[in-house]
């Protein structure tokens, strides 16, 4: 007994001894946080935050390496745990969602074969690319179900799946395994900032609305009754409904999968019918505001396009003010549109919207005489947008007394050239660029020699072939020392306070793309192009092999170019074919690229690159879609009421359209197909619905 | 020489740990739904059966049968094994951590396994010398994770079939335990 006792006690007493020692010699430092971290993550092992696990994750946490926020999958609570464990505050950020893409299951859309494999997508796309004559439709066989390890997705009774809202952290787990990309997380930040692009499903609709709005989606809100959710979807690209509504040219309804059928949906009557909904109702449908940056941004000019790119700007968390050099906002829109097209009350209606979503406007400040870019910089905003919708002749013209410019070194060769002619001497400093103008280009950049510039520089885009200069001009301007730069593009214009100093030029090659960028000395900058874009000015900090840093006031700014829509045929560099032409033909095209100023420039202060998706669908860029479509019944389109003339005489400001009825707009949206890429609400698919 | 080679293949094929003795099979099942978990799960076993083997032969030989003490055996087998992994553990984490994060939680896993403690047990119950003991041991882990790798690969291709819904995850593991062992069971006689 004594023994048996002796005997395990003594192995027992050396083992403890042992281990005792052993955890002596044997000690590793391991930072307790890291274990209160991850004792704090949901130990999913997710993989959403882009390290190997959760204890990857806290040990990368507690390095410092990632934020304490850095676990998508799980919420505030948690986020704040860790802040505290740390001792840091938390950023809050806004939460993304699980959405699935595609609208048509396996046994409503068109088949290729019929699959009887493994039950796994991967494996089902491995044959011909999956069963589906869609190369980006749902294959509905559950990987991304079976991935998701909160149990958020579900297979609904399309064989599509369902995510559960309240379940779904956002960790993007099925966008990683869905081998179609259908599945992708969303938020409205991301819907803000969405392009289409060619691995989603889009209908031609959507894909010709300038402004990109989810028109399929929005017109099945409205069949469902669900009018203000419709005004949402609208509003999450572009603010303007009520403006749209009526006045819009619609290139949506022009490609309208019903032209194969009867008439094309009166999409846009719709919107109009939906925003005038939401001002009758009087509650204002506000797309929710992302967690504050708490950064300044400027953005000039308070127009369609300005108004746009302030609102989105605000919603995306920035802090914005919205300059405008007439007592009045709304631009065109304001002055351009009889009464009875668009009714003022409406336009203010409408405007109102945006202040109050927390936009500060700033009015009777001209750029140039009130306020300047550098100027605005000075007071600490982050980012000036120019956005004063096409920048043309009018604006950028200098003030009465000729001492300032709207923008640093900016000026129009138009105005350069009528100086001239008018015998005064140009602001035109010593080493000038001139960018495109032909012949003009040329002349006035002869001229500027012989008044004693010391260079000048003459940019086109297009190689010297089709500029249009013969090859005699060409070496006689040479010879005087004009300098000429063929496909070439401006890339970044930098100066200090008022003054222009470098610009950056991008060679291109034969596709449109930078081959080599080159830095020239450049102080003064002479349009010979169309009309102007939008234009970012950011500060920039002083390089360091810069002789002396800037005295205190002074400031550094450099330019960043917003990335190219979707009209744009190249895009490099500022002036981009195409794109200058197209933004301002229309409202819905200055909303487009009001929202893409916007989202560039956010992009720009998030730190991220500033461009587009890669695959984003272009106006060049062939997309899947139907030429013919299985017979349908055909449904007249309703047409828009308008007043009876009589009181269109009597009352000559009375707005002439009066708008669907309720029971209208419902037929009316019954029309529509909710197309897809390729699918489309057949008869025998429910379409009598 | 051929004594050996009898001992491996027996230990491996004919009295496979798993799926003939039925030892250990908690972790089997548990880490049998990946092939990285279940390699690294593997590799855990044959250290830890190797090393607590021979630990546990030097226990019995000079401490619980010179006191007659051979009924404790199975309590200060437990106790040793248990501070001996913890031992190697903090060793590992101090000297290799490359292979510590690899065997990773897999290690205090299986301190007190029943199929650790049956290797141990079992070579001490045949009386085997330490040399054989240890050749025993690492062979019989090595059919462990043999058996374990298996049994991943066709869990694995099994996952992403049509299986009616209550058959899937452990019930149809078991069924796929059961036919392994069956299939196990064609060694019996090759080595007696």
């Amino acid at each position: 007994m004594l023994e048996a006792v002796l005997a395990v006690g003594g192995i027992g007493l050396i083992a403890g001894l042992g281990l005792a020692i052993a955890s002596k010699i044997f000690y590793v430092y391991v930072d307790p946080k890291v274990e209160e971290i991850e004792e704090a993550l949901p130990g999913a092992n997710c993989g959403g935050c882009g390290y190997p696990g959760c204890s990857g994750s806290a040990a990368a946490i507690a390095a410092g390496k990632a934020p304490p926020n850095v676990c998508v999958a799980s919420g505030p609570d948690v986020h704040k745990k860790i802040a505290a464990i740390l001792g840091v505050e938390v950023k809050e950020t806004e939460p993304d969602i699980a959405r699935p893409g595609c609208y048509y299951g396996v046994e409503k859309a068109d088949l290729k074969f019929i699959y009887n494999g493994i039950e796994d997508c991967r494996a089902a796309m491995l044959l011909n690319g999956g069963s589906k004559v869609c190369p980006i439709g749902c294959l509905g066989l559950g990987t991304c179900v079976r991935a998701c390890p909160f149990g958020a997705l579900s297979m609904g009774p399309d064989n599509l799946p369902v995510v559960d809202p309240e379940l779904c952290t956002g960790c993007g787990t099925c966008e990683r395994v869905c081998p179609r990309h259908i599945i992708t997380l969303t938020s409205n930040s991301r819907r803000i900032q969405r392009e289409y692009t060619t691995d989603q499903c889009t209908a031609p609709c959507q894909r010709a609305c300038p402004a990109g709005i989810d028109i399929p989606l929005y017109i099945q809100a409205i069949r469902e009754g669900r009018y203000l959710e419709a005004v949402r979807i609208i509003k999450e690209t572009n603010p303007f409904p009520l403006v749209c509504g009526r006045i819009c040219v619609q290139p949506c309804e022009s490609v309208c999968r019903r032209n194969l059928v009867d008439e094309p949906v009166a999409i846009n009557n719709l919107k109009r019918f939906v925003a005038d909904y939401e001002m009758n109702s009087g509650q204002r449908i506000q797309i929710p505001r992302a967690p504050s940056t708490e950064l300044k941004v400027a953005v000039i000019g308070g127009g369609a396009e300005g108004l746009t790119a302030a609102y989105y700007l605000n919603r995306l968390g920035n802090d914005v003010a919205l300059y405008e050099a007439s007592p009045v906002l709304g631009g065109l829109l304001r002055v351009g549109l009889p009464e009875n097209r668009l009714p003022g009350k409406v336009l203010d209606w409408e405007i109102e919207g945006i202040l109050e979503a927390g936009v500060d406007a700033k009015l009777e400040q001209k750029l140039g005489r009130d306020i300047t870019v550098p100027s605005l910089l000075k007071e600490g905003y982050s980012a000036v947008v120019i956005a004063t919708g096409g920048w043309d002749t009018h604006v950028a013209q200098r003030s009465e007394d000729m001492t300032t410019q709207p923008l640093p070194g900016v000026g129009l060769l138009i105005d350069f050239m009528l100086e001239q002619n008018g015998g005064s001497s140009a602001l035109v400093g010593d080493y000038v660029m001139i960018l495109g103008g032909g012949k003009a280009a040329v002349q006035a950049a002869t001229k500027l020699l012989q008044s004693g510039a010391k260079a000048v520089y003459i940019v086109y885009r297009a190689s010297h072939q089709k500029v249009g200069i013969s090859q005699s001009e060409l070496q006689e301007a040479k010879a005087k020392g004009v300098q000429f730069m063929f496909r070439a593009a401006l890339y970044k214009m930098s100066g200090q306070d008022e003054k222009l100093t470098h610009v950056e030029i991008a060679r291109l090659d034969e596709k449109g793309n930078i081959s080599s960028k080159e830095e020239v000395l450049v102080d003064s900058l002479l349009l010979g192009v169309g009309r102007f874009p939008e234009l970012i000015y950011v500060p920039r900090t002083a390089q360091t092999d810069e002789p002396g840093a800037p005295a205190d006031e002074s400031v550094l700014w450099e330019t960043v170019v917003p990335y190219a829509g979707p009209s744009a045929k190249e895009e490099v560099g500022i002036f981009r074919p195409g794109e200058t032409h197209s933004d301002y033909r229309a409202v819905v095209e200055a909303i487009g690229a009001g929202r893409r100023a916007a989202n560039s420039t956010h992009k720009f202060l998030s730190g991220e690159q500033v461009q587009a998706p890669p695959n984003m669908i272009r106006k060049y860029t062939t997309v899947l879609n139907l030429n013919q479509i299985e017979p349908i019944p055909s449904i007249p389109r309703h047409k828009m009421p308008e007043l009876p003339l009589e009181d269109r005489i009597l009352n000559p400001d009375a707005e002439i359209t009066l708008g669907y009825s309720e029971e209208q707009a419902l037929e009316e949206a019954k029309r529509c197909l909710r197309c897809g890429l390729i699918c489309y609400r057949r008869p025998e698919a429910g379409g009598q619905n | 020489m051929s004594e050996y080679l009898l001992l491996i293949v027996s230990a491996i094929f004919v009295n496979n740990i798993i799926l003939a003795r039925y030892l250990g099979n908690c972790p089997f099942l548990g880490t049998s739904n990946r092939m990285d978990t279940a390699i690294g799960m593997a590799m855990a076993v044959v250290f830890v059966i190797t090393l607590s083997s021979a630990t546990t032969w030097i226990v019995q030989e000079y401490i619980l049968k010179p006191f007659d003490l051979e009924y404790l055996q199975t309590i200060a087998f437990i106790l040793v094994i248990a501070s001996l992994v913890q031992l190697v553990e903090m060793f590992l984490q101090k000297s290799i951590p490359g292979l510590y994060r690899a065997l990773g939680i897999f290690l205090p896993l299986i301190t007190t396994n029943c199929a650790v403690l049956g290797v141990a047990v079992l070579s001490v119950e045949s009386h085997m010398s330490f040399i054989k003991t240890l050749v025993f041991a690492f062979a019989s882990s090595v059919g462990y994770g043999m058996a374990l790798v298996i049994l991943t690969g066709i869990r694995e291709r099994s996952a992403t079939s049509p299986i009616p819904v209550h058959l899937r995850g452990t019930p149809l593991g078991l069924i796929t335990v059961a036919l392994l062992a069956l299939a196990f069971l064609g060694f019996a006689g090759m080595v007696k």
